[in-house]
């Protein structure tokens, strides 16, 4: 199992979200979280990076404990965040903030392959190289980050609603490149408001509400199951 | 734009004197005024403390080139004559450097764990404290005193283009063009420098990246402390060490930073010549009195039509919460 997260409890403050969230991945999987604003989704996801301390429970990766590491550890250990914000580089160039993401990588052979498999994914990005991050589209600063997040040659990468704020076709442009990296054989966890659509890209989903988890299974079971139709998709 | 011009203008009406006074104190200035730029930028503190590492720096450089200059006397065939005062000015950086670690560790750590909210308020407020601490420890320590040199490099004064500049002029200028220059290329093409600038711009993004926030911390503020306590040693000959000797170089840096905006270190030094300038020229046509009245002035009306100042851009702090 890569990622074993056990009875979690976050929050910020004195605020309690999340209560005994538990959830794994396996090793190339493409994992989606899904569920109503507020249901904690952001808060897990900022909790298994490290942005967050943990009030509970614990998290292991690739067989060690992780809980409560600092998110620049984690980073180093193999878990790549891009974040909904997506925390670019505004004043830096899309090169830059690609060098950037490969921070903890030293030898700069591997830090210019990686720049390479990142451009290959995103050709888009080569003809921005030169252009700072704050001045491109949503689309690409999207985009961007999901390249950062790429460049760290990480086990795990953590997409954190890529559609927040994006036009329709836009939305289907950044799926589409992360179902070019699941091609990749990268291991996915996804986290969405569009409940369709994750259900119909992901192998595997949990359905958080109110801090925990209420439904988990096989993503076509999980779009079929009544409760789900009923509360999240409206028919 | 309007600088040169004025520049050009000023040094043909009233001699190239001036403009020579401009460069050197633009680029000791310049220094100074980086440091607290990276300061803003980086760890969100409005510094008011930062001339009293240009107090440190003199007060190293005094009591390391003060021996060596006794040596120097005896002995002045030695090659302490050459790199004596870069010994002296290598060292206060270097004990300006510590001290910044030391402030950090003991003042702004602290606080960085236990503030929850005014992180700017109250960092500021501790920084006008370790400014009058040190003031009053230089006093009790080391007296009220001036401490100066009568000069790092003796010999007879360079001449270009009819002006006579002083050795120790000359190299202070060629000393604040290195260090500037060195720090300029750390900042853009190192990692390092770069993981600087990535924590000023977005310190979440920094951080999922992999970056040390801590290290990094400590590294900015050594380095913006290591840069003032420079221009301190190096403009030992022009500004005996006293303990109050920071505060011209920590106000006029302030009119630097506010002038080109906040967390903008090219503009910084851009600034700093601008502002150079206008003291130079102000002493020079209107009265000694005046230098600090008129940038004053061209600070008010900046704040008032351009709030981000001149190359201001809307970088945020990196505790900016």
């Amino acid at each position: 199992m890569l990622l074993e997260v056990k009875n979690l409890d976050a929050g910020y403050g004195y605020l309690q979200i999340l209560r005994g969230v538990s959830l794994n991945i396996d090793e190339g999987e493409y994992v989606g979280i899904v569920g109503p604003n507020g249901a904690g989704k952001s808060t897990t996801m900022k909790a298994i990076a490290g942005l967050i301390a943990p009030m509970g429970g614990s998290i292991a990766f690739n067989g060690e404990d992780i809980t409560g590491l600092s998110a620049s550890q984690i980073t180093k250990k193999g878990i790549s965040f891009v974040s909904e914000e997506m925390n670019l580089f505004v004043n830096m160039s899309v090169q830059e903030n690609l060098y950037m993401g490969a921070y903890i990588i030293k030898d700069k052979k591997v830090r210019n392959e990686r720049l390479d498999f990142v451009f290959s994914l995103f050709p888009r990005l080569v003809e921005r190289k030169a252009q700072l991050a704050g001045t491109m589209s949503g689309g690409e600063r999207k985009m961007l980050a999901i390249g950062r997040g790429m460049m760290s040659d990480p086990k795990l990468l953590i997409v954190d609603e890529p559609s927040f704020g994006l036009a329709p076709q836009l939305v289907s442009h950044v799926f589409e490149s992360i179902d070019a990296l699941k091609s990749n054989g990268v291991t996915i966890l996804l986290v969405e408001q569009n409940v369709t659509k994750t259900l119909a890209v992901t192998d595997r989903g949990y359905i958080l509400e109110n801090g925990k988890v209420g439904l988990q299974g096989k993503s076509s079971d999980l779009a079929a199951n009544p409760h789900v139709k009923k509360v999240f998709l409206g028919v | 734009m309007i600088t040169i011009l004025v520049a050009v203008v000023a040094s043909i009406v009233s001699g190239p004197y001036l403009l020579v006074n401009t460069i050197i104190t633009g680029g000791m200035l310049a220094l100074v005024a980086t440091g607290l730029t990276l300061m803003l930028g980086v760890l969100n503190i409005a510094m008011f403390a930062h001339g009293e590492f240009f107090m440190i720096g003199s007060l190293t450089a005094y009591y390391v080139f003060t021996p060596i200059s006794n040596y120097i006397n005896e002995n002045p065939d030695s090659f302490l004559v050459v790199i004596g005062p870069l010994i002296a000015i290598a060292c206060a950086a270097v004990i300006g450097a510590i001290s910044g670690i030391v402030a950090e560790k003991l003042v702004f750590g602290p606080l960085r764990k236990r503030a929850t909210d005014n992180w700017v308020m109250n960092s500021f407020l501790l920084t006008v404290g370790l400014s009058v601490l040190l003031i009053n420890l230089h006093q009790l320590l080391f007296g009220a005193d001036f401490k100066g040199i009568v000069g790092y490099w003796s010999g007879m004064p360079i001449s270009i283009a009819d002006v006579f500049i002083s050795r120790d002029r000359a190299m202070a200028f060629v000393i604040a063009a290195v260090v500037v220059a060195i720090f300029w290329f750390f900042m853009t093409y190192t990692s390092t420098g770069m993981a600087i600038r990535a924590v000023s711009q977005d310190i979440t993004g920094a951080q999922i990246v992999g970056i040390d926030i801590e290290k990094i911390v400590l590294l900015t503020i050594s380095l913006a402390c290591a840069l003032s306590a420079v221009a301190g040693g190096s403009l030992l000959f022009m500004y005996p060490s006293y303990p109050t000797v920071g505060l011209e170089p920590l106000y006029l840096a302030w009119f630097v930073v506010i002038l080109s905006g906040l967390g903008n270190i090219l503009g910084a030094v851009a600034g700093a010549f601008m502002v150079a300038l206008l003291k130079a020229v102000t002493v020079e046509y209107i009265g000694a009195g005046w230098d600090f009245v008129v940038p004053s002035f061209l600070i008010m009306f900046v704040l008032i039509f351009k709030p981000s100042g001149i190359f201001g851009s809307d970088v945020r702090g990196a505790l900016d919460k």
